[in-house]
């Protein structure tokens, strides 16, 4: 029979899920980052271009549907806004498989923590345990597979208010003033909302909830025209992006309804 | 020991007698559904007694406080890597309990020269899509006693556990003569706390049947002396949480009229 005893570590200092995950079998450990060359041959799945910006109503995180590997289109509603817990949401660009897994396995973390522990984890502890997971993803990356460069919003509940972080390959976390937007149609979205940050009518953070929505829709179809990985609106199939706000009270999605109103009267015209 | 298989039933009876005598001052729990969910309440001084274990999963403890903690622990590491590795939906209480826990327990138990587990835990377990919710008791052997056996039939909308057989049996009675209907949390509550007061009352004062004022006066003594504990287990709650610690003023607010 199994042991099922917990061991002495986890009594006194609390192992971190991944790590009890390890020990009952159910999570490789991290790979070693060997110098053996990518494979040219496997074309890993990408997921590209979400942005995300604190305005009036908290912050809004919206990403396009589209996956595409090499110049295949492999799908057209990838979900790249996931939401973690109540407060916190994460927004992937780079390999789905990989991203899904780092989120499903932090989803889980927060919860196995505050179930252990008895308190909530702090957005530091939160912000840090999608870093160790990126960290250890680092072996894949350099072999070319499994690059994740996501985006972690969050509702800091403590001090009351937004904070959002983008991470590097390494899983260096930056807090971001503003804005932030990664994947490969993310050059066109930054561009757009540093201009409109810094010379628009009102800065990013002043936005009313209509207007922040209006920006972001606009800046996925500006980095859909010169990116052929970034998916805008389909006229054919009416799939929208994921558009996701993130406030004291919690997560709202937008409603397709809202956003296909959004797009008749201020964007294709 | 197997040469004196005597002595072996001898010190299994002995373990018993301890643990039955170690457990008897605990402060009894009390777990209803009601129309909204299911309550689980008890009386704590100095301690927490009723715990999360996973998504529609609770526990409330007596005992040794390191070893609910253990099986605290235990519970909901295999709960968490089961909901992992396949999903939320295929974690089960029956199975925890049955496949996971109850051999733990029943090892630590008859393993005489170990030590065994001094703890005595009530699950409650929200029935999905319309089936019952589940109430089981594990006991520091092993033993499980359910509140129904999943092949229809008769089925209790309650769980109880008392710091002695006696105790228990006396709350079980008393749930089932009054507990057939239970509107909402507010009257979860008032059902909850008097079905504890006779539990408490048969360990502390071996009285048999309590009237209702003798209740209503235990009841007053204990809160001046201590807190209730109660979680609440909601059916139509958000993912992950379910279950939710009744705050101070939320009670307060509730037994008002109490």
């Amino acid at each position: 029979m199994r042991d099922l005893t917990p061991s002495p570590a986890l009594v006194s200092a609390g192992e971190d899920f991944p790590a009890v995950l390890r020990r009952h079998g159910a999570y490789p450990e991290p790979a070693l980052a060997t110098g053996v060359a990518a494979n040219p041959v496997l074309i890993p799945t990408q997921a590209t271009t979400i942005l995300a910006f604190k305005f009036s109503g908290g912050v809004l995180v919206a990403g396009d549907r589209r996956a595409t590997a090499g110049n295949t289109v492999v799908y057209d509603r990838a979900d790249k806004v996931i939401e973690i817990d109540r407060h916190s949401l994460m927004a992937i660009a780079g390999v789905p498989a990989t991203a899904w897994e780092m989120a499903r396995v932090l989803e889980h973390s927060f919860q196995f923590f505050r179930r252990t522990q008895l308190q909530e984890m702090s957005l530091d502890g939160k912000v840090r345990a999608l870093s160790k997971l990126l960290r250890d993803n680092l072996a894949l990356v350099m072999q070319g597979v499994g690059m994740v460069a996501p985006i972690f919003a969050a509702f800091d509940t403590v001090s009351n208010q937004p904070r959002v972080y983008f991470y590097d390959a390494l899983g260096a976390q930056f807090e971001v003033a503003d804005f932030a937007a990664t994947g490969s149609g993310s050059p066109a979205v930054r561009s757009v909302l540093h201009y409109e940050n810094r010379w628009g009518k009102h800065p990013l953070r002043e936005l009313k909830e209509p207007e922040a929505l209006e920006l972001a829709l606009r800046s996925l179809e500006t980095a859909a025209e010169s990116d052929t990985a970034t998916g805008g609106f389909d006229r054919r199939t009416g799939v929208y992006p994921i558009v996701k706000i993130i406030a004291a009270g919690g997560i709202v999605t937008i409603a397709d309804d809202q956003l296909a109103r959004l797009y008749r009267t201020r964007i294709l015209r | 020991m197997t040469e004196e298989p005597f002595r072996w039933v001898e010190a299994i009876a002995n373990r018993r007698e301890y643990i039955e005598h170690q457990l008897a001052s605990g402060s009894p729990i009390v777990a209803l559904g009601y129309e909204g969910g299911a309550l689980l309440l008890t009386f704590s001084r100095d301690r927490r007694k009723i715990f999360e274990i996973y998504d529609r999963i609770a526990v409330g403890a007596i005992g040794h406080p390191g070893d609910i903690e253990r099986l605290r622990m235990t519970a909901i590491e295999v709960a968490s890597t089961e909901g992992f590795t396949r999903s939320a939906q295929d974690v089960s209480l029956r199975r925890l309990a049955h496949y996971s826990l109850s051999p733990l327990l029943k090892n630590a138990f008859e393993q005489i020269y170990g030590p065994p587990f001094l703890a005595r835990l009530l699950f409650v377990e929200l029935g999905e899509n319309g089936s019952p919710d589940l109430f089981l008791c594990l006991d520091y052997d092993g033993a499980i006693q359910a509140s129904h056996s999943g092949f229809g039939g008769a089925q209790e909308r309650f769980g109880v556990l008392g710091a002695s057989v006696a105790a228990t049996e006396a709350m079980s009675r008393w749930l089932a003569e009054k507990g057939k209907s239970v509107p909402d949390l507010k009257a979860a509550l008032q059902l909850a706390l008097e079905a504890w007061a006779v539990g408490h009352l048969q360990s502390v004062d071996d009285a048999v049947k309590p009237s209702d004022v003798e209740i209503q006066e235990h009841l007053k003594e204990q809160q001046a002396a201590s807190s209730i504990e109660a979680m609440v287990l909601e059916k139509n709650a958000p993912p992950h949480l379910a279950c939710r610690i009744l705050a101070k003023t939320e009670l307060d607010e509730l037994l008002k009229s109490f």
